[in-house]
């Protein structure tokens, strides 16, 4: 179970950390002289040692967070992003403030891209000559008016760009926060 | 705030500094740590504290970790101070003794005021 919790970590940190914790089990048990036998000796040590759960969580949430910090890769801050906004309520907003980021960002992208595709159904819709809506329907209502030429592309292009990079900085440095918040000593240079 | 509460955050505050005055002799591993912090201060430290503490010192190279086969039983893992922890230790203490210097400064004003 342990294992399996510490899955969002590297293998050979996991697979360091299960033989740690193995290590000290059996050491605890060989200091359990007064128990009957070592199976009960064995319940006593894992029930003091508190639910696998609890001790993989705050191994494995501070060792993604690092990976996430440290590489910048999207996948390693997807991963730290999740497991904070499953473990703590500031994690779970601050992960939904970003998720919103990443999709308008997202859909803007998908706007310039549907462009040159559907030119019909992609720019600024006006209803009467009043602007209803802006991005892409497949199917406008009837009395539908598409505004917008080719130049939605560039532009859409550079404003979701900037809003996914604008995100994924802010997640970045929310992490790097977070991180600095529990280690002190982690924007000092290695010596 | 309550004093339980607050009793907590000063051990929480202080359990870093007595990590690593724990290895700051010599090697030790988790197991010993936690039995050397029971035995001179009243820190109770639990196995999912003090683990996750330890890795996080050693990624930030205050502390290195060791694996040794030939000193028990199984291979245990010992930590002991880098030269940059060791640095890191003598800042903490004389930031440790100016806080508490302080402190002691004010506990004697106040009781002085009330005398």
């Amino acid at each position: 179970m342990l294992g399996r919790s510490l899955r969002f970590l590297p293998r050979h940190v996991a697979q360091d950390a299960l033989r740690e914790i193995e290590s000290h089990i059996r050491e605890r048990v060989e200091q359990t002289e007064s128990m009957p036998n070592e199976q009960a000796a064995l319940e006593r040590v894992l029930g003091e040692l508190g639910p696998p759960l609890r001790v993989a969580q705050a191994y494995s949430t501070e060792m993604t967070v690092d990976e996430a910090v440290t590489t910048g890769r999207m996948g390693a801050i997807a991963r730290a992003l999740w497991q904070l906004a499953t473990t703590t309520v500031g994690g779970f907003f601050a992960t939904l403030g970003l998720c919103v980021g990443y999709v308008t960002g997202a859909a803007c992208v998908m706007v310039a891209a549907l462009k040159p595709i559907f030119p019909e159904n992609v720019g600024l819709f006006v209803v009467n000559g009043i602007p209803r809506s802006f991005g892409a329907l497949l199917d406008p209502p009837a009395g539908t008016e598409v505004w917008g030429g080719y130049w939605v592309i560039p532009i859409m292009l550079v404003i979701g760009l900037a809003i996914l990079v604008a995100t994924h900085r802010g997640a970045r440095r929310f992490l790097s926060w977070w991180r600095s918040r529990i280690s002190p000593w982690a924007g000092q240079a290695a010596v | 705030m309550g004093l339980e509460n607050w009793q907590e955050q000063l051990r929480h505050g202080g359990l870093e500094l007595a990590i690593l005055l724990a290895v700051a002799p010599s090697p030790r591993y988790g197991l010993e740590i936690i039995r050397h912090l029971e035995e001179l201060t009243d820190l109770v430290v639990t196995e999912g504290t003090i683990y996750p503490i330890l890795a996080r010192l050693t990624r930030d190279g205050v502390l290195k970790a060791e694996w040794i086969a030939h000193q028990g039983p199984h291979p245990r893992k010992y930590y002991r101070l880098t030269d940059r922890g060791r640095g890191t230790l003598d800042e903490m203490l004389a930031h440790w003794d100016a806080f508490c210097e302080k402190i002691v400064r004010l506990i004697r004003a106040a009781r002085r005021t009330e005398s």
